[in-house]
Parts: C-alpha cells; structure tokens; sequence
C-alpha cells in the first residue's frame, strides 16, 4: 500500500510555546515576517469560571483533494507519491491562484524568490532521511506526531485509532492529512 | 501581529486591483473586438468609426492587460513557464492560450483595419508611386479580413467568458463559485462577465464613435444593461449578504449598479426618446460600472470567501 503522511495534532497537549514556529523557519529559512507553519492562541472565551483558550497549528493540510494542485497552471504545486502536496519553485510563476483556492490561508508568496511557499513537512530535508518535520521533532508538550497512517503500526495510525480526529474545514471537501484531536480541550 | 497570544498573522488578499484591471480590460477588448468585427461583417451602415474604434481598442486593451498580469506575478521573469508547463485541469492553463491567440488575432485585425484606411487615404490623394505600392499589398492582406474577424470573434467571446471561469474555478470560494440559478453544472460568473464584457467593450467603442448614426448600438446596449440587471438580482439572492457589507457593498450599490446600470439605463431611454446625443457620458458610466463589477467580484469574493 503506497504511503499517506499525515500529521496529527492533539490540541490539548499544546501549551502555545511557539517552538513549532521557530523550528521552521531556522529549518525551512523562511522570510522575515512570513511563516510556514504557525500557532495562535484561539481564546480566551467565555467568562470566568467557564473560560476556555487553546492553541491550533496553523499550517498545509496537505489535502487529498488539494484545490491548490487543481489550479496550478504550470503544475508546480503538485502531490508526490507520498501524499504530501508539495511545490516545485522552478516551475512556480508566482501567479497567486493557489493562494486564492487554498481554504486554510496556508500559502504566501516567499519574498526572497517570489514563488509561492508553505509548509512541505520537511518532506525533502528531514522525512526523506528518516526524520520527522521540525515542528514535530521539536514540540515540547508532545503535541505533534508524525507518519504514515496507511501503516497500522506507525505512532501516528495509533493515535488516530484511538482517538477521534476532526480535519479543518471538512465541507469543502478537500479531505486534509492534518488531523486535530480534541480529547481534553474544554 | 502576535502569532503567540493574539490572532494569526493577518493575511492580505492574495488577488488585488491589478487583478481587477486586467479582468476588466480583458472583458473589454472582448467586446469592443466583438462590436467592430460584428459591424463590419453584418452592418447594413458599415459604420467605419465604430469598425475603427473598436478595432483598436481591443489590441490595446488586452496587451495593457497582459502587462498588468505579467506585473503581478511573484516572478514576472518565469512569466514563459506558463506556455510550457500546461495543465489541462487548470482554467488559467487554458486560459493562457485562448488570451493569448486573442490578443494575436486582435493585433491582426486591427493592423488590418488600420492599412484599409491608410491605404485608401493615399489612393485618393495619389501622392507616390510607392503609395500604390502600399495599397496593393494593403489589398492582398484585407482578403484576410473576414477570416481573422470570425476566428477573432469566437476567441473574443472565449476570453470575456474565460475571465468568469478563472474565478468560478475556484470551488472553495462562495463567490466566485456561485453557480447559476442553483444549476451546479453551470457557473454563474462567466455569463456574469460575458454580458458584462460584451457592454463595457461596446460602450467603450461607441465612445469614439463621434457624431454617427449609432441608434441601433444604444439599443443593443439597453438590452445588455437590462440582461446584466436580471443576473446581478439573481446573484444578490444567490450568495451571502456579507459579500454586498462594507465598502464592498458601496462600490456594488454605487458603482456598478447606479453609476454603471441604472442611470445609464434612463439616460439612454431618455436619449432615444429624445433623439440626444448622451452617448458619451453613458458609455463612460457603462464603462465604470464594469470596472467596478470586477473590483466588487475580485476584492469581496476574497474577503469573505
């Protein structure tokens, strides 16, 4: 069976350190002021007793369906054999008709090379040599994990069968590899 | 922006008025190339002004257009990959194409029209033997005219509508995706821009049509502005009212639906009534209005998507 990557996320765990962002831009060398994965801190709401805040990664989704990929004209946003939804520079125009269709916000134009960037879960760099993303190597609260779920016996395919995972924004469709368990966030 | 306590970082719209501009002058090249190509092959008046007009005014449009889109790519230099690289799945793929055998076909015929009165100019003053030279070459190339009129034709209409599908493609927006009278298979906003294209082009044209006989156009334009009233009702009650909120909802009320339908729609009523010349300044409310249908389009679709 070919490979799924995916990233789980469980909410509760995080503790909003911001270790995931800061590992990816020194790992990925983004830009000033621009980010490939990020955390902001949704709450507080409600009001005392009943306050409740949590902190949601901010990232690609790396969709199944990825609209992205559908409207690249030059095919330079692409879905490789692992299915991670990648994004070949050369190719890219900087045309910005991914960044319109992409529901999750999740890709900038790089100021340094005008192509379009995001998130690539360290595909080249780290997974490729056996390593998980940045972000997930580095979470202190042990809040990330990583790795095939098409494998029933990887950390991450464990997980989601014994939780129950929501995906971002499910009713476009789009069927994302970024999942985000609830479990304890009141 | 404090990505550790506050909100997200804010994200600016990805699409911006250059985007808007070159939608809006593609649509207008579309339909001016389609009013002078149309009269010069069916009109009984063979109105030359308008012939001219529109002639010229569909090349230079949809170039200014291209450069606007060149400008605004991250790496306007790459701009070539996208004739190289094609996906067939992608409607700016495609897209590509079709602007770009337009603009070709436009050139053209504008190059066309403009030797058939040159070189007419210089056979009635018969100055030079060289002048004839020119004219005669002149005739051996209007013999394309017609051909480059109909294939220009089908490729006006396929770039006004390709501007709608570009936006409509995008599923994950409510706006641009919006499809017609609820039909999924049919997308609303390449009828919207159609219509829309085929009025502002003819507008524009019949601007420098001077003081010809052009009662005929204005009714041809009241019937684009009554069509364009019926789609963009049946629009306001197919989508969410916040995209009509805030300034968007300004330039729609103001813009595009007083400036660029209502008013120009009792002034041309008035005018045919009447028999007044107020071709000018409708035709420049006209041509506001579409510009300002595609900021709406352009800017709340992405706002509020």
């Amino acid at each position: 069976m070919a490979k799924q990557y995916a990233m789980i996320v469980q909410v509760a765990k995080c503790i909003g350190c911001q270790a995931c962002t800061v590992a990816c831009k020194f790992q990925n060398e983004v830009p000033d002021g621009q980010y490939r994965t990020k955390t902001p801190a949704i709450g507080p709401k409600g009001t005392y007793p009943n306050l409740s805040l949590f902190f949601e990664k901010e990232a690609c989704q790396m969709c199944k369906n990825a609209p992205c990929v559908k409207v690249c004209p030059t095919r330079a946003s692409y879905k490789n054999e692992d299915g991670v939804v990648l994004v070949d520079v050369d190719k890219c125009v900087g045309c910005k008709y991914c960044m319109t269709a992409c529901p999750y916000d999740a890709r900038f134009t790089n100021a340094k090379t005008g192509a379009v960037d995001k998130c690539s879960f360290c595909y080249e760099i780290r997974v490729g040599n056996g390593q998980k993303p940045a972000c997930v190597s580095t979470c202190v609260g042990g809040a990330l994990e990583f790795g095939n779920i098409n494998d029933s016996n990887s950390d991450a395919a464990k997980l989601l069968a014994k939780y129950k995972a929501q995906v971002r924004k499910p009713e476009f469709g789009t069927i994302p590899n970024v999942y985000y368990i609830y479990e304890g966030v009141k | 922006m404090d990505i550790t306590w506050g909100v997200s970082a804010s994200h600016h719209l990805p699409w911006h008025w250059l985007i808007a501009v070159y939608l809006f002058l593609a649509g207008v090249s579309g339909g001016a190339f389609l009013t002078a190509a149309l009269t010069d092959m069916y009109s009984k008046d063979h109105n030359i002004r308008i012939i001219r007009t529109g002639a010229y005014i569909a090349p230079v449009s949809i170039i200014i257009g291209l450069v606007l889109l060149v400008f605004d790519l991250g790496r306007p230099l790459h701009f070539w990959k996208l004739l190289i690289n094609v996906n067939a799945g992608s409607v700016m793929s495609i897209g590509v194409f079709i602007i770009s055998i337009f603009s070709g076909l436009a050139a053209v015929y504008g190059g066309i029209v403009w030797l058939a009165s040159n070189s007419g100019k210089r056979i009635t003053k018969g100055v030079h033997a060289a002048a004839d030279e020119i004219a005669a070459t002149g005739k051996g190339i209007q013999s394309l005219r017609k051909p480059v009129a109909i294939l220009g034709s089908l490729f006006a209409v396929g770039t006004a509508t390709y501007t709608g599908f570009l936006l409509s493609a995008v599923t994950t927006n409510g706006l641009w995706h919006v499809p017609f009278l609820g039909i999924q298979a049919v997308p609303f906003l390449p009828i919207l821009f159609l219509v829309s294209a085929m009025s502002a082009g003819l507008a524009a044209t019949l601007i420098g049509a001077g003081k010809s006989e052009i009662t005929i156009y204005k009714k041809i334009d009241l019937v684009f502005i009554v069509l364009e009233l019926i789609l963009l009702a049946i629009l306001y009650a197919s989508i969410k009212s916040v995209f009509f909120s805030g300034t968007m909802g300004t330039i729609f009320w103001l813009g595009v639906v007083a400036i660029g339908l209502v008013v120009p729609f009792f002034l041309t009523v008035y005018s045919l009534a009447k028999h007044k010349s107020v071709v000018v300044p409708v035709s420049a409310m006209i041509v506001v209005g579409g510009l300002c249908l595609r900021f709406f389009v352009v800017y709340s679709g992405q706002m509020f998507k």
